[in-house]
């Protein structure tokens, strides 16, 4: 936060981060009235405002129980020259009396290769499955679905590398491989023992999608992503064979405990293999999406190979042993959420969503299946293109959790975007 | 068997033949560029990312658009930030270098005329409004010649081999446009005085071409629907019987103008936001023609 090198020294002497930030923000606006032009010529700033109220923690999210900041940012993006376009992307957040700042994104990118080719460099988000690409702020939920929670730390971005190509066919059809640091994504790991590949995420990603007729359109996407060290080692399994290990295990799955900067932002569970499945179909009458559309959308997440192979033959042994206690557990994660958004009117957009986790947790050596199922209804007040203040009401009832109730959980949440139009994806 | 084969060997060489044309893959942000580029380049092939039902402000940065644009040698926009919302998506997605900036495939056609309403100091408070001025320029015939030439200048920068071929269209479409323009000039003189109110600043340029002053907006801000208040006010003022018509365009919701027709006695046109808006409007000429025609009726009526 010391860091944070756009707040003027005196400022933030005097003031507590929060304030200091709005006031930073809203000095920008002179600049920001010269810099809206759409052309990725200019540089174009804008910042995002969210804050929310809500009735009780919930599982694996990082908004907390009261009052909090959600993903307040700011982002400054523009062509560097012709070749490169860059983008900065700055995350503030607060909960239970804590700031963060944290760099979300900061890219560059190649605008002119030739035959449809882009190569991104830097810190940004993958561009695997549907909703991780796209920023929070434009979510119709105050929390991504359970899936991207437990298997991505909510939304995956990281420090690596893109190459993609898009096909010059009138069906779209994009592809693409990552390299990532893969930091955020890394197998828990207490002890800071293990000795990590530097580079471990790998992923594969395809997109189509199309027009169905002039009222409705289709995205289908398939993403693969290896994770090197996304595997429970033997020597993990040790440890975890000790209640405190295993109750710390439980911890880590926990947003809003003390240790939640640390691992509000990683992976609560990790494998080596994940496949994701999206699709994604919205419509809107004659196509005109001004008054009335209805956005459908499901992902399916497989997390495999989650633990080496000789701690998995051993877990094996153990379970002929024990028999039928581990009768349900499956040696891979799974996570599925269908969600339908539905905008009434320019004022008022509802949502309802449906989500389910299967988890395995290690717990005195062998695995117990945790499941999660989450229903969530939103109801959105939009006053105009820039402001929403929602509304949501979540259920959510897991088996094999700790420390989590059978809970309904209320948020009220505005998020509210100044400065340059922010262009939103599909 | 044989027919498949046959289909696919006469498709196979319907794409030879268009890659030895070197067909101009042009991509419009609106139906009224896309009807341009096809008086200005008929033969080019043409895609209209929206049709005059859809409101340009709000497009969905759609797979098919992106796919579009991706192929597009040539892409037309109306400008002045009305397309900020999705093309600057499209143009990341479609990683297409050729389509990039205006000194090459990129052509915003407010940037060749002086639009209206220019703002110095734009706020958010006043509502979706641009700086850069009014977008929706195609409704002043004599801005659309001069974007008609710039185009053309265009075209023949992307496509110099054909210059002549488009030289020939420009002066064919100059010629029939000015002919076109005198007559409009005619219906828009029987016009003048006519008061309206109407939804958004969409007509900004046919108003200001016709003199038809637009005295109030069922829009309390620019963007934002109307509210019940507001309504309330509109009720007021169409009170003093002055007013002809209430105007809302093909794309616009009509709820808000139903209530404030029915309270008020006044009748609702629906014109044309651009070509394909309605059954007469085929191209920019019938564009023109079916929109001065409903006004002059509604303006006939009050009289």
């Amino acid at each position: 936060m010391k860091n944070f090198q756009f707040l003027p020294a005196r400022l933030s002497a005097h003031l507590p981060i929060k304030f200091s930030a709005a006031i930073v923000i809203s000095s920008f606006f002179p600049l920001l009235s010269q810099a809206q032009t759409p052309t990725l010529s200019n540089l174009t700033v804008s910042a995002v405002l969210d804050g929310y109220y809500q009735s009780d923690d919930r599982l694996m999210t990082e908004r907390a129980e009261g009052f909090g900041l959600g993903e307040t940012e700011l982002a400054f993006s523009a062509s560097i020259d012709d070749m490169f376009f860059g983008k900065l992307t700055t995350v503030f957040e607060s909960h239970n009396g804590e700031t963060e700042v944290n760099v979300e994104e900061a890219f560059i990118q190649t605008m002119a290769l030739p035959n449809g080719f882009t190569v991104r460099a830097g810190k940004f988000l993958s561009d695997i499955g549907y909703l991780n690409n796209q920023h929070l702020h434009s979510d119709s939920f105050t929390s991504r679905p359970s899936a991207y929670r437990a298997f991505l730390g909510g939304h995956y971005f990281d420090d690596g590398l893109r190459f993609s190509y898009i096909a010059p066919t009138d069906l779209y059809w994009t592809m693409g491989v990552e390299a990532f640091s893969g930091d955020s994504l890394r197998a828990a790991d207490e002890h800071g023992e293990r000795a990590f590949d530097s580079t471990g995420v790998y992923t594969a990603f395809t997109k189509m999608g199309g027009d169905i007729s002039i009222e409705s359109s289709w995205q289908l996407g398939l993403s693969y992503l290896r994770n090197e060290n996304g595997q429970l080692t033997a020597e993990e399994h040790d440890e975890a064979g000790h209640e405190e290990a295993g109750h710390e295990e439980a911890g880590h799955e926990e947003a809003g405990h003390e240790d939640e900067n640390d691992h509000a932002h990683g992976a609560s569970y990790t494998g080596k293999n994940t496949f994701i499945t999206d699709f994604v179909y919205k419509w809107a009458p004659n196509g005109n999406y001004k008054y009335q559309h209805l956005t459908l959308s499901a992902e399916y997440f497989r997390v495999s190979d989650f633990m080496v192979p000789d701690l998995h033959e051993e877990l094996a042994g153990a379970a002929d042993h024990e028999e039928g206690d581990d009768a349900n557990s499956k040696d891979y994660h799974e996570a599925w959420y269908v969600s339908g958004v539905y905008q009434f009117s320019p004022n008022w957009s509802a949502g309802l969503r449906y989500g389910k986790l299967n988890s395995q947790l290690q717990h005195e050596g062998h695995f117990d299946q945790q499941t999660l199922k989450e229903t969530e209804l939103s109801i959105a007040w939009h006053n105009s293109h820039f402001s929403t203040v929602r509304l949501e009401f979540s259920h959510q009832s897991n088996v094999g959790f700790e420390n989590a109730n059978n809970d309904n959980v209320m948020t009220l949440q505005y998020v509210v975007t100044m400065g340059a139009h922010n262009a939103h994806q599909f | 068997m044989r027919i498949n084969f046959k289909l696919l060997l006469g498709s196979a060489l319907l794409t030879l033949s268009h890659g030895a044309l070197a067909q101009m893959n042009i991509f419009a942000c609106e139906p009224e560029y896309a009807a341009l580029a096809k008086e200005l380049a008929p033969d080019a092939r043409i895609y209209s990312a929206t049709t005059a039902m859809q409101d340009p402000h709000q497009v969905q940065a759609r797979p098919s658009l992106i796919a579009k644009m991706r192929q597009a040698d040539l892409v037309i926009c109306a400008g002045a930030e009305l397309e900020v919302g999705w093309l600057p998506m499209l143009q990341m997605k479609a990683a297409n270098v050729q389509v990039r900036s205006t000194d090459k495939g990129l052509f915003f056609a407010a940037e060749h005329v002086k639009t209206l309403d220019q703002m110095s100091n734009v706020d958010r408070s006043m509502g979706d409004i641009h700086s850069l001025g009014n977008p929706h320029v195609h409704f002043s015939p004599q801005r659309m010649l001069t974007i008609a030439q710039a185009l053309t200048g265009k075209l023949i920068q992307l496509d110099e081999k054909q210059s002549a071929g488009y030289q020939q269209q420009l002066s064919l479409f100059s010629v029939r446009w000015q002919l076109a323009m005198t007559k409009w000039q005619v219906k828009a003189r029987a016009l003048q005085g006519m008061k309206v109110i109407a939804y958004h600043s969409s007509f900004r340029y046919l108003f200001d071409f016709t003199n038809i002053e637009q005295v109030a907006d069922l829009e309390p801000k620019p963007g934002l629907p109307p509210t019940s208040s507001h309504l309330a006010s509109l009720l007021k003022r169409a009170d003093k019987g002055d007013i002809a018509a209430i105007i809302i365009a093909s794309y616009q919701n009509q709820r808000g103008a139903n209530w404030l027709a029915e309270k008020s006695n006044l009748p609702i046109i629906i014109l044309p936001l651009s070509v394909g808006g309605n059954e007469q409007s085929n191209d920019l000429f019938s564009l023109y023609d079916s929109t001065l025609d409903l006004l002059t009726q509604a303006y006939r009526a009050q009289k």
